[in-house]
C-alpha cells in the first residue's frame, strides 16, 4: 500500500507490526497510516486484531517487531507515557473513569506536575470549560461521573485526551454503548475535531457508521490488513466482503406471508423498572403466528421491562398477558417456558448465559429439568448429545461443549442462546436486541434463523433499537417511547422518517394502537 | 526496547498446571519468610520444617491427630461450599457447629444408664445422632436463610450475631440443663457405646474422617452431578440468569442454608463423639471460621477442600510438635499458616497477567504462569 502523497504524508504510521499472543498472531506484519485532519475507520470482525493494534500504538502492549513513525520519524514508543508525549490518546471500549470522582478530577488524574504536591482544581476546571466550549463538548466540571449518562461520560473521555493535547484520538468501538442520538452527537464532535487538524481513528464493525463518518477505511481480517480505501470510492458491500472474506447479504430475504391466529396478546400491560419507577405504561400488542412484530425505540424506553413483564420477570402493576387465549400473567417464568414461550434477553453475558459454566451447562439453562433422571441426577450423555447438536446446527465456534461460555465471542454466544431457545421448539419467541455488538457474519445467521422461525409459523416479538434490523425483519412495527406504544404500522407502508419521529415521542397520525 | 513487560491477559489462566504452580509458589514464599523468622532462634529452618512435616504427616500417631483435626474442618468447608456457591454469604458455621455439638450430646445422653436408649448398639445410634444433629443445625441456619429468601437483605451480620447466641446457649446448657453433677460446668461423660470408634490401634483417628469423606462424596455428587446442584450453582453465579432460567432463587437459597447448617452441625457432632465425649464450653475454637478458609483455599471445590483441610490440620499438629522439639515458638508456624492463606488467596491475581518479551527481536512471547 503506497502512501498517497496527494493528501499529505501520514502523521502517524505503523510499519510491519507483529504481535503474537499464545496461540494467535493478533497482528501479522500490519501497516497502518493516519493523516493529519482525517477520520480514519479501522474495520474488522471481532478478533481481527483491531484493539491489539491500537493498544500497541497507544503503548499498552509491547510489539514483537515493527516500527512506529510519527511525522516520518521512527519513535521509541514503549509505554503509554511515550504515547501521550507523542500526542496519542485512546478511549477504550470500557471507559477508564473513576466513577465516584468529579469530571475535572477525572480529567486531570495522572497528569503529574512533578514539582508540586497539590493540584489546582479550579484552574483545571477553567481550562476544561474553555476546551468544552471550544469543541462543543458540553460538560459540567463538578458533576460526579457516575451520575452522568454514557454519552456524556464519553465526552469526558474525549476532553481528557484534549486536555493532554492529544493530536491523534483513537476511539475503540465508541458507538457500541450509545443511543442513535448520542452517536449523531459524537459524530458532530469528531468532524469538528478533524477540521481543527486532529487525526481520529474510529474502530468499529458497523458499516453504516463508516460510510457516514470516515474519510478512509483500513480493513483487517485475521490479524492482517486486507485493504485500505477511500470511503467515498467504496461501498458497504465491498467493505463487508473485505471484512468477512466472502460475499454477505446485508439484506434479509423474506417472502410475504399471511399471519395466522393471534398467539401472544398484551392487554394494558404496565410494569416498574428495577428502581421501582414506572417503565411500562398500558401496552397493548398482539403477535400472530407466522409474524414478526418489531418494537422499535431508543434504548431505555421500557423495552427490557416489556420483555420482562411478558415473562413475569419484571414487577407487573397492571394488565394481562394472554398466550393462546389463556391468561399467563402471573405464571412463573418456568411455566412460561413450558407453555412454549421462549425469551432471548438483551444482556447475553449476564442474564442469558453463565460465563463461568461450559457451553453444555448453558445449553440446558431453562430446560435442565428435561435432562435430569428420575432420581435427580443430570444425564450427562444426553446433555452432551444435545450440546453437540446445538453446536452443529448453529455453527458455534469452537466446537467444544466444555468451552466456557464466557470465553465465546458475542456472535457465538448469541448463537448458543438463540439456538437453545429455538431447539425447544417454542410457539412464540420474545427476542431483545438480538444482534447488538455482533459482526456481520453473525448478524446474518441470527437474521436468517429468525425469518426461518417466522416462516415455520412461530410468533416473534422483536425488540430492537437498530432500525435497519427492524425494517429488514419485521412484518409490522410498533414504536415504544417512554413506556408507551406510539403507534403500529405495517413495514411495507412505513418510512424511516416516520418511525424516527415516533421514536422521538411523536404519535402516529393514524394511531390505531390496535393490530391491523 | 528490549526487556520484559507485564501484560494483562484477556482471560485468567485456568490450566491445572499453572494453578498448581501458582499455589506452590505461594506456599514456598510463605515457608521462606517463616524460615527467616526462625533465624533469631538459631534454628535450622530445614530441620524445623522437616520435624514439622514428620510430626504432622509422617508418623502414624501424628497423622492420626491430623485426621482428627481435619474431619470437622472438612465438614465446615463443605458447608461453606454449599452456602457460598449458592450465593448465600453465610458466616454462622461456628454457631451451627455448637448447635450440632449440643444436639449430639443431648442424643448421646439418652443412652446414659437409665435413659431410653440405654445400651443402644452404635450402628443404630449413629443414624439417629446424625439425623438429630443435622436437623438442629439446619433449623439454626435456616432461620437466617428464611429471612434472606423471604425479605432479601444481608445475611453477613445476622449470621455472625447468631454465633454469639449459640456460644451463650452452650454455656447455658452446660451450666444448667445438661450439667453433670460436680464442680465444673460440663455435661456428663457420654457412654462409650456412643463414641465414634477409633480406626487403627496406636492412632487417635476415629470414624469422623470417614464420615467427612462420605459427606464430601455426597456433596460432590449433589453439587456437580444433580439437578438441584445445577440450580444451586446457577443461583449462586447469577440470580438474574437463574430467574431467567425458571429457577426459584429464594427456595434454592433456603435449601443451601439448610445444607450448610446440617453439614456444619456434623463438625460439632464428630468433635463431641470422637474427641471430647462431653459438651464443654469453648469447644469450637474457631473451627467454624478456619473451615471457611479451608474451603476458600480449596477453591470452593469439595475435593480441594479435603486436601486443604488435611494440609492445614497437619501444619497445626506439626507446629505443636515443632515447638516441643526445636524450641521454636508455635507462633512462627501460625505466621507461616496465615501467610500461606494470604498468599494463596492473593495469588489469584497472578492468573490475570503474563510476562512477555518486548522489543523488535524476533522472539515468541515467553509463557510464564506467574
Ligand atoms: N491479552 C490478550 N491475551 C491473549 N490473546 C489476546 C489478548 N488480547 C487479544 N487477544 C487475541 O488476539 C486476537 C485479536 O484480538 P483483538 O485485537 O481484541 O480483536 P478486535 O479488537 O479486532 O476484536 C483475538 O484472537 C484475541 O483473542
Ligand atoms: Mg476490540
Amino acid at each position: 500500500m503506497a502512501a498517497q502523497n496527494e493528501e499529505g504524508d501520514p502523521a502517524y504510521s505503523l510499519r510491519q507490526i507483529v504481535k503474537r499472543f499464545p496461540g494467535v498472531v493478533a497482528n501479522d506484519h500490519v501497516n497502518f497510516d493516519v493523516r493529519k485532519g482525517e477520520i480514519h475507520a479501522l474495520l474488522g470482525e471481532n478478533g481481527a486484531g483491531k484493539s491489539t493494534l491500537m493498544q500497541i500504538l497507544y503503548g499498552q502492549y509491547g510489539r514483537d517487531s515493527g516500527d512506529i513513525l510519527v511525522d516520518g520519524q521512527v519513535c521509541a514508543l514503549d509505554s503509554t507515557r511515550d504515547a501521550i508525549r507523542l500526542g496519542i490518546g485512546m478511549i477504550h471500549q470500557e471507559f477508564m473513569l473513576v466513577r465516584r470522582f468529579s469530571v475535572v478530577e477525572n480529567v486531570i488524574m495522572g497528569i503529574g506536575d512533578d514539582k508540586r504536591w497539590t493540584v489546582d482544581l479550579k484552574k483545571a476546571a477553567d481550562r476544561l470549560r474553555e476546551l468544552s466550549l471550544q469543541h462543543g463538548l458540553h460538560v459540567e466540571p463538578d458533576d460526579i461521573v457516575e451520575q452522568l449518562p454514557i454519552g456524556v461520560q464519553q465526552r469526558v473521555e474525549i476532553l481528557k485526551l484534549l486536555y493532554r493535547n492529544a493530536r491523534l484520538l483513537i476511539l475503540d468501538e465508541p458507538t457500541a454503548v450509545l443511543t442513535p442520538q448520542e452517536t449523531a452527537g459524537l459524530f458532530v464532535v469528531l468532524r469538528h475535531l478533524a477540521s481543527m487538524g486532529h487525526s481520529i481513528v474510529i474502530v468499529t464493525h458497523k458499516l453504516h457508521e463508516i460510510m457516514e463518518i470516515s474519510d478512509r477505511v483500513t480493513i483487517m481480517r485475521d490479524g492482517r490488513v486486507v485493504g485500505a480505501v477511500k470511503t467515498a470510492l467504496s461501498c458497504k458491500d465491498e467493505l463487508a466482503r473485505l471484512m468477512v472474506g466472502r460475499d454477505v447479504s446485508l439484506r434479509a430475504e423474506k417472502a410475504p406471508r399471511q399471519p395466522g391466529k393471534p398467539l401472544l396478546q398484551l392487554e394494558g400491560l404496565s410494569a416498574l423498572d428495577a428502581r421501582g419507577a414506572r417503565a411500562l405504561n398500558a401496552v397493548a400488542l398482539t403477535v400472530h403466528e407466522g409474524e414478526i412484530l418489531g418494537v422499535a425505540g431508543v434504548d431505555g424506553n421500557g423495552q427490557s421491562e416489556l420483555a420482562g413483564a411478558i415473562m413475569n420477570l419484571a414487577s407487573i402493576t397492571g394488565g394481562r398477558v394472554l398466550f393462546d387465549g389463556e391468561d399467563v400473567t402471573r405464571l412463573s417464568p418456568a411455566a412460561h417456558h413450558e407453555l412454549g414461550l421462549a425469551y432471548v434477553p438483551a444482556d447475553r453475558r449476564h442474564v442469558g448465559s453463565l460465563g463461568e459454566l461450559p457451553i453444555h451447562r448453558n445449553a440446558i439453562l431453562g430446560r435442565h429439568r428435561q435432562f435430569a433422571s428420575a432420581c435427580g441426577l443430570m444425564e450427562e450423555p444426553k446433555i452432551g448429545q444435545f450440546a453437540d447438536a446445538l453446536i452443529e446446527r448453529f455453527g458455534i465456534r469452537p466446537k467444544r461443549p466444555d468451552y466456557l461460555a464466557g470465553r465465546l465471542s458475542g456472535g457465538n454466544l448469541q448463537k448458543l442462546i438463540l439456538g437453545r431457545e429455538v431447539m425447544r421448539d417454542p410457539r412464540a419467541i420474545v427476542i431483545e436486541q438480538p444482534t447488538r455488538g455482533l459482526d456481520v457474519g453473525a448478524i446474518e445467521v441470527v437474521w436468517r434463523e429468525l425469518i426461518a422461525q417466522r416462516d415455520a409459523g412461530k410468533a416473534i416479538l422483536l425488540i430492537s433499537a437498530e432500525l435497519e434490523e427492524i425494517f429488514n425483519l419485521a412484518d409490522r412495527i410498533a414504536v415504544i417511547y417512554e413506556g408507551r406504544i406510539m403507534g403500529i404500522v405495517k413495514t411495507s407502508e412505513a418510512t424511516i422518517e416516520q418511525i424516527g419521529l415516533m421514536m422521538a415521542g411523536e404519535a402516529h397520525p393514524a394511531n390505531s394502537g390496535a393490530p391491523q | 526496547m528490549k526487556g520484559f513487560s507485564v501484560e494483562r491477559r484477556l482471560m485468567p489462566v485456568d490450566t491445572s498446571l499453572s494453578l498448581a504452580l501458582i499455589t506452590l509458589l505461594s506456599v514456598v514464599a510463605a515457608l521462606v519468610i517463616g524460615g527467616v523468622l526462625m533465624m533469631p532462634f538459631g534454628a535450622n529452618p530445614f530441620l524445623a520444617y522437616w520435624q514439622l512435616f514428620e510430626a504432622g504427616f509422617a508418623t502414624w500417631r501424628g497423622f492420626g491427630f491430623t485426621l482428627v483435626k481435619a474431619a470437622p474442618l472438612i465438614m465446615v468447608g463443605l458447608a461453606t461450599i454449599c452456602a457460598w456457591r449458592t450465593g448465600f454469604a453465610y458466616l454462622g458455621f461456628e454457631g451451627c457447629l455448637l448447635i450440632g455439638a449440643a444436639a449430639a450430646t443431648w442424643t448421646a445422653m439418652q443412652a446414659l444408664p437409665g435413659a431410653v436408649l440405654e445400651g443402644v448398639p452404635f450402628f443404630m445410634f449413629l443414624p439417629m445422632v446424625i439425623a438429630v444433629s443435622m436437623l438442629s443445625g439446619a433449623i439454626w441456619s435456616g432461620i437466617v436463610g428464611y429471612f434472606k429468601s423471604r425479605f432479601g437483605g444481608n445475611e453477613v451480620i445476622t449470621s455472625l450475631m447468631m454465633n454469639y447466641v449459640a456460644i451463650f446457649l452452650v454455656q447455658y446448657l452446660v451450666s444448667g440443663p445438661l450439667r453433670a453433677k460436680g464442680d465444673l460446668p460440663v455435661s456428663p461423660r457420654l457412654p462409650e457405646n456412643t463414641w465414634l470408634p477409633y480406626l487403627f490401634d496406636g492412632s487417635r483417628a476415629h470414624l469422623g474422617i470417614v464420615m467427612a469423606l462420605v459427606a464430601t462424596l455426597l456433596v460432590w455428587v449433589l453439587l456437580l452431578k444433580s439437578r438441584v446442584g445445577y440450580e444451586l450453582i446457577v443461583t449462586g453465579l447469577n440470580p438474574k440468569a437463574a430467574r431467567y432460567g425458571g429457577i426459584n432463587v429464594g427456595t434454592r437459597q433456603l435449601l443451601a442454608s439448610f445444607l450448610a447448617g446440617g453439614l456444619a452441625a456434623m463438625a460439632g457432632t464428630v468433635d463431641i463423639l470422637g474427641v471430647h465425649h462431653r459438651l464443654v464450653d469453648g469447644l469450637a475454637e474457631g473451627t467454624g471460621f478456619v473451615g471457611i478458609v479451608v474451603a476458600l483455599l480449596g477453591k470452593l471445590n469439595p475435593i480441594g477442600c479435603v486436601i486443604a483441610a488435611i494440609l492445614y490440620a497437619g501444619l497445626t499438629v506439626g507446629a505443636d510438635a515443632m515447638q516441643r522439639q526445636a524450641g521454636l515458638p508455635a507462633s512462627v508456624i501460625f505466621i507461616v499458616q496465615s501467610l500461606i492463606i494470604l498468599f494463596v488467596l492473593a495469588s489469584d491475581i497472578l492468573r490475570y497477567y503474563r510476562i512477555s518479551r518486548v522489543g523488535p527481536a524476533k522472539t515468541t512471547p515467553v509463557e510464564v504462569s506467574g
